[in-house]
């Protein structure tokens, strides 16, 4: 088995199959069901085998004859979700899958009393102690067989979870890779380290075994790490060696374009997904914020009225009707949406976060400080709550307080325009120009998603009176508005285009000046100023034309301008 | 996600972390502990116990009811010392709940006397002890089945844990070994479930484990006992540092707390004055800025973006983040801080949160050393108009303060601060009392009358405090206590007295170690001691290494400083291009005193190239100004080199003349080196006036030759004090002089002998007489 899965071509995609198909089997035996379906979900997408291919089932062992009876119940129970029941009838089994089993009904056990512990607690006083009692005595099992080298993969699994739990990290992180060592086909044990793997650095430190599945880890990390780049490549290669199929990693790429805001492609595929998996509620939360963003409301609602009929109480569900009824602008019932999903598993960020956007539209300034906070809580990398919180401040007219918060979100994505340009607002509210000019050119530097850095920039310089710099960045922003090839509503090409026919005609090029009059004219709220430019151009150069009968030449070159940009630029953007 | 337990939240029913616990919005809960105290009402409602006794208790009950929970073996030492007999039925009470089973305590709570039904009795509805048990009872009629019986796990909990290890609980309180009668942080159930597991733990653990395992046994705060926790450091903090935890314990601590009560908004207030402790920026203004995200969600219950809503908390938080970047230095960023802070408070009208905004803004111009008189009254104005005596009288602090560089009269500031004063103590604002005292200290030290000064730094080291909660603490150790003892310090150290000195320094080391926020204070007072000490000495050499050390801690003084050396180490040139520098800068920041030094220095520098008459009007500068800012001390030592540069000039007569209007104050106020120099000048003006020659040619008043001779003595005397060899060569070599001319040969010997004796002793080649005061 172990040899098997070392082999890591994928031309093999038979021998791929194989395995999963095995591994399949071991995990139901278990009763690690997400497991299982990440592994059918992956086995679905690639051909089918023929009879004489299929794997044999595992080995059965004396042991494994003896405990059978004692196994099948406990497992019954375990699924009835009886845990004590299921430990007690497996205690004293010898066979390694009783005692993962009989380990694993206990964990469950103490994590359940756990969370209903925390219903009925005794006060404030223990309010935050409740913990899994379990954990405690498990750790100490499971040490003693580990030193001794009695656990397998999946009960190697299972301690690595219980170290998590107890926060020793560090050791969590050892066993989950010796884990992954002894049985690489184990797709949670990946997962469960993917949570611990906090840089890049960390990651290549690691020694992971040499197999296809480190491949679906590797992008899972990338993304995770936000390496969308990287983290697409990878998915594009297992696609190509034949994974084309897989559900699974379509929406790892949709969400991945997502991270990156690339929306086209994102909704696209998550179409594609929807039609072959219809039923799916994954990544579905996901797919309704694209919709969002993109204001589709009838497919948003769509979407949110058929995932109610396949279940409605699933944190995705109530995300995707939150941001259904927040895009209908009923922004209560967004935030009880929220408020469910959270309800269902307080631990989900998306939903803080959103749930603070909700309050923020309702003006509830300080619920929704309440909500970033907590989002900041379960993850302090969230810099959506960072910069949700530096808005809050903003809109409560506070713009240095919101700095802090802002150069949080910053630090979080260092290339994210967004940030740097809501840092550079703040700086000019607080009229520290140089700082914010930095942030402005920062952000166009690094690819303006929103087309406001330049202008914003523009305005700076205009206010300066620096109109060398501030002609070049309208310069440099009606190219960048034209060549993204869209109408953005925010535009204003008109205001650009103002300031340099102003600015040519004083510096008396002529030529420019009346091009940019001209193009002026196209647009409403310009026509008025283009056509007076235009006159006074003309009126200027009648003016000229007079007398320079004989000193022609020499006039324009001396009053050409030390940072003279082209003027033939301009026609080349021409929409 | 396929963590294993991620599938137990898909439980559509499953309403666990959001849900909070206090569905029934009780605050009191019943914990082993009050139901300890309810045993201990109980029994003393049923048994007979003798009036004392009974008064004991009584006194007793209410810090128990309010109190944070003790321990079972604290809270039984507590109600032994009253009443051993109670003690014993209490602990049989609780002995047979605990040994017994769940209806043992169902039957103790069902045998309590209902307030309701005792008429008669303490018990009764209205009282404190009815009022308690009425909560108590309800809390616990309102506890579901499972609760009921997780109380009762936790009352056999609490109590075996007393009988199981009764001393490992106190071990492990490392932290509080100020009073024991404290609260125990470390509670000790978890303690004895540790123990267990780590016998069972045979196993080599890892350090990392090692620790984590030992975190957790610190067990949650309740809430009272957190609160109390907070209160205390911080009170601590402010008061006196040495006294509240390290740090880095402190740190372990609120992040324990934080762990187990994210919401405990407080915690993070203290973090954030945790970390201004240790100059963390970093995390200081991560904590603050936490705190007041808190504080505004829980401000916003009530009225919204009013006056008391979470509008007010927003102000006051910018005005803290200003407050931490001025802490810092970072006086633009605290600028833009303050402005954002004024500009809302004047939106929504908070006429209290503007005065404070104001004092800051004060505050802030003058740490960047402008002027902010004109601020400082308005500020002053306004806080008394809107009935604000604290802001009020630190404004006038502030103003007296800057009153006394500025040369106000003496009387004019005396009279402010006597009038704060009363302020003060109409609404007992000890704090400002202290910095009243302190900064009166400094005030007459500065105008150069060293009794008054020593009389008010004893006037607040020997006021014990007067906060109406203190704990356990005598005395604070603010900056006024510091300030006080480094002129304590110094004032002795005028007087020679360095034994006193080191004891005063090892004092103020061991109250502000040097991290800590006063420090700076008495590291330059002792830096400034040596250093006088060594000059005087004439250790020039040792005195130079200190140099570096006071400019590191003031700069100004640093430069001042290292001219001197320079001046004395005959490195002229040098010394007067510091010398011209410094006082086109003090010149421009307003430092008087520095100035006149500079010019004295100045001036001695010119005697040194025989220029007297061009030190003359550079005296007479420095005089006038002396006499303009009524610095006392100052306007003598200037006299004195006058006096000394008239010697020169050959007009003893007016020198003398001039010494007598100095010579009173400086004998009684002056240091011990300006006694002597001061004496051995008149002694040298009267050997000039008499008309002594030391070739003894002339005949010279032998009445004033006497005189003289007497004067040299009493100069001898304190120059000896001093250690001030050089001076006493000078001195015995004039006394040497004056005996033979006298005629007393054998006093002329030994004059001359000690002469001898110090220069060889002194090596260096004696300086001209008359060149030097």
């Amino acid at each position: 088995m172990k040899m098997a899965a070392l082999c890591s071509e994928f031309g093999d995609l038979v021998q791929i199959k194989k395995q999963l198909i095995s591994v399949i089997s071991l995990c139901k035996e278990r009763g690690l069901l997400h497991s299982a379906k990440w592994a059918s979900e992956l086995a679905f997408a690639l051909d089918p085998l023929p009879k004489n291919e299929l794997p044999p089932s595992p080995p059965f062992t004396e042991e494994d004859a003896q405990d059978l009876d004692a196994l099948t119940l406990a497992k019954s129970y375990f699924d009835l979700k009886e845990y004590d029941r299921a430990a007690y009838f497996l205690k004293g089994c010898c066979s390694q899958k009783a005692y993962f089993l009989y380990m694993y009904s206990r964990y469950l056990s103490g994590e359940k009393k756990k969370d209903d512990e925390t219903v009925d607690s005794l006060g404030p006083l223990e309010k935050g102690q409740v913990r899994n009692e379990a954990l405690r005595e498990l750790r100490v099992e499971l040490s003693k067989k580990h030193t001794a080298g009695e656990l397998d993969g999946f009960t190697l699994y299972l301690y690595g979870v219980v170290l998590r739990k107890l926060d020793l990290l560090k050791e969590a992180v050892e066993v989950f890779v010796e884990a992954i060592h002894t049985l690489p086909l184990h797709w949670g044990a990946w997962l469960e380290l993917s949570n611990l793997v906090t840089n890049i650095e960390m990651l290549k430190s690691l020694s992971l075994p040499d197999c296809w599945i480190k491949d679906f880890f590797m992008a899972h990390m990338y993304t995770e790490l936000q390496m969308i780049k990287e983290a697409l490549q990878k998915y594009q290669n297992l696609i190509e060696a034949g994974f084309s199929k897989s559900t699974y990693i379509i929406s790892q790429i949709a969400v991945a374009y997502h991270n990156i805001r690339d929306i086209d492609q994102a909704l696209a595929l998550f179409n594609e997904l929807r039609e072959q998996d219809p039923y799916r509620i994954d990544n579905m939360d996901t797919f309704s914020n694209l919709l969002y963003v993109k204001s589709m409301k009838p497919e948003l609602s769509y979407l949110a009225h058929n995932l109610v009929e396949i279940d409605k109480y699933r944190v995705e569900t109530c995300c995707v009707i939150g941001n259904y009824y927040s895009l209908r602008s009923q922004h209560e019932k967004a935030a009880l949406y929220f408020q469910r999903a959270l309800k269902l598993n307080p631990r989900c960020l998306g939903a803080w976060t959103l749930m603070g956007h909700e309050y923020m539209e309702m003006k509830n300034t300080s619920a929704a400080i309440q909500a970033y906070r907590h989002a900041i809580e379960v993850n302090k990398r969230d810099y959506r709550a960072w910069y949700g919180l530096g808005q809050t401040y903003e809109i409560l007219k506070m713009p240095f307080y919101c700095l802090y918060y802002y150069r949080k979100a910053h630090q979080l994505r260092p290339n994210d325009s967004r940030m740097l340009v809501a840092l550079g607002e703040s700086y000019e509210k607080l009229s520290q120009q140089l700082e914010a000019k930095k942030c402005y050119w920062r952000a166009y530097s690094v690819g303006d998603v929103e087309k406001m850095a330049l202008l914003k920039l523009a305005k700076l310089h205009e206010q300066l009176n620096e109109s060398d710099d501030a002609a070049q960045c309208y310069m440099l922003y009606i190219q960048d508005i034209f060549s993204c090839g869209e109408q953005l509503e925010h535009a204003e090409v008109s205001t650009a285009l103002r300031y340099l026919g102003q600015y040519y005609f004083k510096n008396k090029l002529y030529d420019e000046a009346s091009l940019c009059a001209q193009r002026c004219c196209d647009y409403n709220d310009a026509r008025e100023e283009g056509k007076a430019l235009l006159r006074q151009i003309s009126q200027v150069r009648d003016q000229i034309e007079t007398p320079s009968a004989d000193l022609f030449a020499p006039l324009s070159n001396n009053n050409t301008p030390v940072r003279r940009v082209s003027p033939l630029n301009l026609i080349s953007f021409t929409p | 996600m396929a963590s294993v337990h991620e599938s137990l939240y898909f439980n559509p029913m499953m309403t666990n972390g959001v849900v909070h616990a206090n569905v029934f919005g009780i605050k009191d809960w019943v914990t082993p502990y009050k139901i300890s105290v309810l045993a201990l009402l109980y029994d003393m409602t049923a048994s007979k116990i003798t009036l004392p006794e009974r008064r004991r208790l009584n006194k007793l009950i209410l810090p128990l009811q309010q109190g944070p929970d003790l321990t079972l073996g604290q809270f039984l030492k507590t109600v032994e010392e009253c009443c051993p007999q109670t003690a014993y039925a209490v602990k049989l009470r609780l002995h047979e709940m605990a040994d017994g089973e769940l209806k043992d305590m169902e039957y103790f709570f069902s045998t309590l006397p209902t307030p309701f039904s005792a008429f008669d009795s303490e018990a009764y509805k209205t009282s404190v002890v009815g009022l308690f048990m009425r909560h108590m009872l309800l809390a616990y009629n309102k506890l579901s089945f499972s609760q009921v019986y997780k109380l009762y796990k936790s009352l056999q909990h609490y109590y075996h844990s007393h009988y199981a290890k009764p001393t490992d609980g106190q071990v492990s309180l490392p932290v509080l070994v100020a009073d024991d009668s404290d609260m125990d942080l470390t509670s000790t159930e978890d303690t004895v479930g540790d123990r267990i597991d780590r016998e069972e733990l045979d196993t080599p653990l890892h350090e990392s484990e090692l620790r984590n395992d030992n975190t957790p046994s610190r067990g949650p705060l309740s809430q009272k006992q957190a609160e109390y926790f907070l209160a205390r450091q911080a009170y601590l903090l402010k008061n006196d540092e040495n006294k509240a935890l390290k740090p880095a314990a402190l740190q372990e601590e609120l992040n324990n707390m934080l762990k187990f009560n994210p919401d405990f908004a407080e915690a993070h207030y203290l973090n954030y004055l945790n970390s201004m402790r240790v100059q963390d920026i970093f995390l200081s203004a991560h904590s603050l800025l936490h705190y007041f995200d808190r504080l505004i969600l829980s401000g916003s219950e009530g009225k919204s973006n009013g006056d008391e809503g979470y509008g007010r908390s927003l102000r006051y938080a910018a005005l803290n983040l200003a407050s931490l970047h001025c802490r810092f230095g970072h006086y633009q960023q605290a600028d833009l801080a303050l402005q954002e802070a004024i500009r809302i408070a004047q939106e929504s009208n908070d006429h209290v949160c503007l005065q404070h905004c104001l004092s800051w803004l004060y505050t802030l111009e003058q740490m960047k050393g402008s002027d902010s008189t004109v601020l400082t009254e308005d500020s002053v104005k306004m806080a008394a108009h809107f009935c604000l005596p604290y802001l009020a009288s630190l404004g006038i602090q502030s103003l007296v303060q800057q009153g006394a560089t500025q040369g106000k009269t003496a009387h004019k500031l005396m009279d402010a601060l006597k009038d704060t004063d009363i302020l003060h103590w109409k609404h007992s604002l000890s704090e400002l009392i202290e910095i009243s005292l302190a900064q009166t200290t400094s005030i007459w030290r500065m105008f150069g009358k060293s009794t008054m000064a020593l009389q008010q730094a004893q006037l607040l080291l020997n006021m014990s405090s007067l906060e109406p909660v203190n704990f356990g603490v005598q005395q604070n150790n603010t900056e006024a206590f510091s300030v006080a003892l480094c002129h304590l310090a110094e004032l002795h150290a005028e007087q020679g007295l360095y034994c006193a000195v080191s004891e005063i320094l090892q004092h103020l080391k061991e109250q502000f170690p040097p991290h800590s926020h006063h420090a700076k204070l008495w590291m330059l007072c002792d830096l400034k001691i040596q250093f006088e000490r060594h000059m005087n000495e004439g250790k020039y050499h040792l005195a130079e290494p200190l140099v570096t050390a006071i400019s590191a801690l003031n700069k100004t003084e640093g430069l001042y400083r290292k001219a001197q050396v320079l001046k004395a180490l005959n490195r002229s040139t040098e010394a007067y291009s510091i010398l011209q520098r410094l006082q086109v800068h003090c010149e421009k920041t307003k430092r008087t005193e520095v100035v006149i030094r500079v010019m004295l220095s100045t001036a001695e520098l010119h005697w040194e190239s025989s220029g007297f008459s061009t030190a003359l009007p550079l005296l007479l500068q420095a005089l006038a100004l002396a006499r303009q800012h009524h610095l006392q001390s100052l306007a003598s030592e200037t006299i004195l080199h006058l006096a000394f540069t008239q010697l020169m000039l050959g007009v003893p007569e007016h020198a003398l003349s001039v010494l007598h209007e100095a010579i009173e104050p400086v004998l009684a106020h002056g240091s011990l080196m300006d006694k002597g120099r001061a004496l051995l000048l008149t002694a040298r003006c009267q050997m000039a006036v008499a008309g002594f020659r030391p070739n003894g040619q002339a005949r010279a008043d032998l009445h004033l030759v006497v005189l003289a001779v007497d004067t040299l003595n009493e100069a001898a005397a304190y120059f000896s004090k001093l250690n001030c060899k050089e001076r006493l060569r000078d001195v015995h070599y004039l006394q040497a002089q004056l005996h033979r001319s006298l005629g007393q040969t054998s006093q002329c010997n030994k004059s001359a002998m000690l002469f001898r004796l110090l220069d060889q002793e002194l090596q260096s080649p004696a300086p001209p007489v008359s060149m030097r005061l």
